[in-house]
């Protein structure tokens, strides 16, 4: 039976008709077209499916829709800012973050996750908060050298006052 | 500073190029960090279909009926197809044609696809495979070494489970295990190894209005694929279109026919487009995998530290097709004494039929394998003699004028002294030291 | 915790394209439009390792403009020549080629036709920035955009086919003997491993990757599939294994099927080793698979050195480790704390 669900994602309602067992993935894919966030393996083992739920990072193929509903969604789609990119999607650009890019929004959302609760994290950190991200192409290296980067930039922007995100 | 020739002269030639040497951004990068970059599993199309298959479920097994009636019946299904229904060869192969792209009266590995079906969603496409009944009867699976070599084991294929024999021979092995000092003899088992790309396998087609099949994938090559779709479904290769959709990571694997056929042919068949995407689990059970090797290295050295004669068996598992399978186990022969300069050498490779996964393509194609057995094999000769193991490499490395296990004769290319220097002056920088060789000297 | 350390080598060469009689070639079509955009239709499949920014950087150089003045469309029969696949680390040494043939010849074309309007000797005349120069002075005599408009003003062509065999002859089928490859990838890398005598687990922890690029076209897209490439054969080293029971796999999902995370990476030195190849586009040869095979024997030597066994067998698992202790124990060598 297919009900229907309002979602907040990237800071606008939306209403989804989906059957209770769906996955919040599934409804953001195939109901509100937001394929930034990939399919991987659904099953909660690659990462490429992450996004923010109510500020923390979940794998959203593991969140069932009911479970989603009324709370905040942020995808990757939603990082850019009036076709700026934000610090850490420019940074994996430049550093060499990005080789297939399957698995970039997702590896970029948890790096997200980590700098809103830590802007200034050592590469352990930064390690650790991605460790649950499978990265086939890169070896991680330039991943975690982007949101290093990425990381000062945003406490530069702090400081001067401009926005962070 | 550093005695690797070519630094300098890279330096000076870096100076002269305006691009070449420089850190262009890539032009693809961008828009896949925004999240923007559509791959196959993100395409929908009007009237778009989805397609999904059966797997054989079973390694040896003699197919004597599928039923389909039950499935077909499911609503929102549009088609269920078996071998019966393909218009053309139902065959493809990189190497030969020893792969059904459904099975036929045969089921050669679990990596088999027996049906397709493609409905209105997935849900129907699933429900459907579910319901396909397959009548098998089971055969004696082959699933080992020594299964593949025995003469009287049931036949994969009809030419018998020894596919392909290579040898290589150079100079005298004899004479090379009478100069020998040390020698050097083990087993080295390597095993299976998946690609793991991190986009499933996935294929859109279409016919369009002028009767082309249009076929996006993650593809590494479009233009074998349409030799292969076109005949497979017995179209002209001038009414197939094969386009390289964004593709998240290959490694080889993609280098094969994945979804391309099967998704061709439900389009036809339909007249409607049809888009498949394989699940992580059908990815990790299907398609090509890396070659499991079986080693037996014997490699000798001289007093003098200078390497004597390679002799070495490899046997490779190439699964129920051969796909790349004949050249990756020849190409790990002719690698299989490293860079380096060895007089003597007898090396044999096997490439073998079991009921296991196809092996093909994989980022390193036999010498990945060949490497784990002759890089041990160094180390341990080395070690025999008292020599370091950088030391004992620098003096057998290749170096131009020398020649290959082929006898190829290097040229000014040829870089394996400079790696090796460049590493031995890393560890001098840094007093890094090995401990084993002060141990044996 | 008994934790040893050890410092491994692995070394490799490896034969780049296809050998065997295998086609191994390149092919591709570059098109100047009137204001001096240039398209290139390159057969090549860009995997994200950067083809199309190697196609961008080898035109751009042969042609005397600007990376930001080039499209590179890829990788469709119906828009794009056939290039040969995107595998064997062959796709920037021969389809760099190729693209570098088809560059020189439109530049020429170019040139030809600037010689006519400036009235001017084409030897005296360069390509430099989008600009055609005289080479004496320097000086900026017409852009590259306005020749171009001529061409296509007089039906000439803007366009030229560059393509390059880079077929080798299969070796002898008795001896393997012959020239298999047109040239070889060279690398070695060093690994430094901890053992855990106790538990049996090897952990790499550092990593030095000595790749020979001939000549690193785009040093950081070289870094990447360095990098890439070592964690892959870290994965094969300790990691990753493909399960079968009786021909069924036992490896169905990626909770059984282990795929090296960020955590398990070392940081991994990059040490471009330039050795330029008289073959490759600019000296370049290709990199993927020289990155990827050396790094288990490193850690397989790495392992010896830390405790003094040798593990013949793949993927090196704890359990390997600790039963390949235990037995060594057993027979009185292993060597304890």
């Amino acid at each position: 039976m297919k009900q229907r669900y309002v979602l907040r994602v990237n800071g606008r309602g939306m209403e989804a008709a989906a059957e209770a067992h769906e996955s919040l993935l599934d409804v953001l894919r195939e109901n509100l077209r937001l394929t930034g966030s990939k399919k991987g393996c659904n099953e909660a083992e690659c990462g490429s499916c992450t996004v923010l739920l109510d500020g923390r990072p979940v794998v959203s193929c593991l969140v069932l829709v009911p479970d989603a509903a009324d709370r905040d969604v942020v995808t990757i789609e939603a990082l850019a800012t009036d076709g700026v990119p934000h610090p850490i999607q420019r940074q994996m650009v430049e550093q060499g973050g990005v080789q297939c890019g399957y698995c970039t929004p997702g590896m970029i959302m948890s790096a997200y996750a980590l700098l809103l609760d830590n802007p200034d994290p050592t590469d352990d950190e930064i390690r650790f908060a991605i460790s649950g991200n499978i990265c086939r192409c890169t070896g991680y290296g330039k991943i975690v050298k982007a949101v290093r980067a990425a990381a000062v930039e945003m406490k530069g922007q702090a400081g001067n006052g401009g926005a962070a995100s | 500073m550093s005695e690797d020739p070519s630094t300098e002269t890279a330096e000076e030639t870096r100076g002269a190029y305006s691009w070449i040497g420089k850190n262009v951004t890539k032009p693809d990068a961008l828009e896949k960090a925004l999240g923007a970059t559509e791959y196959v599993g993100d395409m929908v199309v009007p009237g778009m279909l989805h397609g999904k298959i059966l797997w054989a479920d079973t390694p040896h097994a003699v197919i004597k009926r599928i039923d389909t009636e039950e499935a077909a019946r499911v609503p929102g299904v549009h088609a269920v197809l078996t071998a019966a229904d393909v218009p053309g060869s139902n065959r493809f192969g990189l190497a030969v044609l020893d792969q059904c792209a459904l099975a036929e009266e045969r089921v050669r590995s679990v990596g088999d696809a027996v049906a397709l079906v493609a409905a209105e969603d997935e849900e129907a496409a699933e429900e459907a495979v579910a319901k396909i009944r397959v009548h098998k009867e089971h055969l004696r699976p082959i699933l080992t070494y020594a299964d593949a070599l025995d003469p009287d084991a049931p036949k994969i294929h009809d030419g018998g489970n020894v596919f392909q024999h290579t040898t290589v021979r150079k100079g005298d092995l004899d004479k090379g295990i009478r100069e020998s000092a040390a020698i050097v003899e083990n087993a080295y088992h390597t095993h299976r190894m998946d690609h793991v790309p991190m986009e499933p396998e996935a294929g859109l087609a279409y016919v369009d209005p002028s009767g082309v099949l249009n076929i996006l994938v993650g593809t590494q090559y479009p233009y074998r694929d349409r030799r292969q779709i076109a005949p497979a479904l017995g179209l002209p290769m001038n009414k197939v279109r094969v386009i390289q959709a964004p593709i998240g990571g290959g490694f080889g694997r993609k280098d094969d026919i994945t979804a391309e056929i099967h998704v061709g042919l439900l389009a036809l068949k339909t007249r409607r487009p049809v888009r498949l995407v394989y699940t992580r689990e059908e990815s990790l059970v299907a398609n090509t995998k890396r070659h499991p090797m079986a080693m037996n290295f014997r490699t000798g050295a001289g007093a003098d530290g200078r390497l004597t004669f390679l002799d070495g068996d490899i046997y490779g598992d190439t699964g129920a097709g051969v796909s790349l399978g004949a050249y990756v186990i020849k190409k790990a022969g002719i690698h299989a004494t490293g860079p380096y300069d060895v007089p003597n050498i007898r090396v044999d490779t096997y490439t073998l039929y079991t009921n296991n996964l196809t092996s093909g393509a994989m980022r390193g194609f036999g010498v990945m394998q060949a490497a784990v057995a002759h890089e041990s094999q160094m180390d341990q000769l080395a070690h025999k003699l008292g020599m370091s193991p950088l030391e004992f490499r620098l003096k057998n490395c290749l170096k131009p004028g020398l020649a290959s296990s082929t006898g190829q004769l290097m040229n000014e290319g040829c870089g394996i002294e400079a790696t090796l220097r460049r590493i031995k002056d890393y560890m001098s920088a840094r007093d890094l030291r090995f401990k084993r060789p002060e141990a044996a000297s | 915790m008994a934790i040893r350390r050890g410092l491994g080598i692995g070394s490799m060469y490896y034969g780049i394209g296809y050998g065997f009689s295998r086609a191994d070639i390149g092919s591709a079509e570059i098109e100047m439009a009137e204001d001096g955009t240039t398209t290139v239709y390159s057969g090549a499949c860009d995997m994200g390792q950067g083809v199309m920014t190697v196609v961008t950087q080898v035109a751009a150089e042969e042609l005397g403009i600007e990376p930001e003045q080039i499209r590179v469309v890829a990788a469709d029969t119906g828009s794009t020549p056939d290039a040969g696949p995107t595998s064997g680390s062959r796709a920037t040494f021969v389809q760099g080629v190729a693209v570098q043939n088809a560059a020189a010849e439109l530049r020429e074309q170019i040139l030809d036709m600037a010689s006519r309007m400036l009235e001017c000797p084409k030897e005296n005349l360069v390509v430099r920035h989008g600009q055609v120069c005289e080479i004496e002075s320097g000086r900026e005599m017409v852009s590259v955009g306005k020749v171009a408009h001529q061409l296509h003003f007089h039906g000439r062509r803007a366009a030229a086919w560059g393509w390059h065999d880079n077929t080798t002859a299969d070796v002898d089928p008795e001896t393997s003997q012959g020239d298999a490859y047109a040239t070889y990838g060279w690398a070695t890398q060093l690994a430094e491993v901890e053992v855990d005598t106790e538990t049996g687990r090897v952990r790499l922890t550092k990593l030095v990757s000595a790749t020979d690029a001939g000549k690193a076209i785009n040093p950081v897209a070289v870094e990447g599939q360095i990098e890439g490439g070592a964690t892959m054969g870290l994965g094969y080293g300790l990691y990753e294994q493909h399960i079968l029971e009786g021909g069924i796999p036992r490896t169905n999902s990626l909770a059984f099927y282990l795929v090296p995370t960020a955590m398990d990476v070392p940081d991994i030195e990059c040490e471009i080793v330039e050795v330029p190849d008289p073959r490759g586009p600019f000296g370049a040869k290709g990199v993927a698979e020289p990155a990827t095979i050396p790094t288990t024997p490193a850690i397989l030597n790495a392992i010896y050195d830390a405790i003094g066994i040798r593990i013949t067998e793949t993927p090196i698992t704890p359990e390997r480790v600790f039963f390949a202790i235990q037995e060594a124990r057993d027979r009185g060598e292993f060597e304890e704390d």
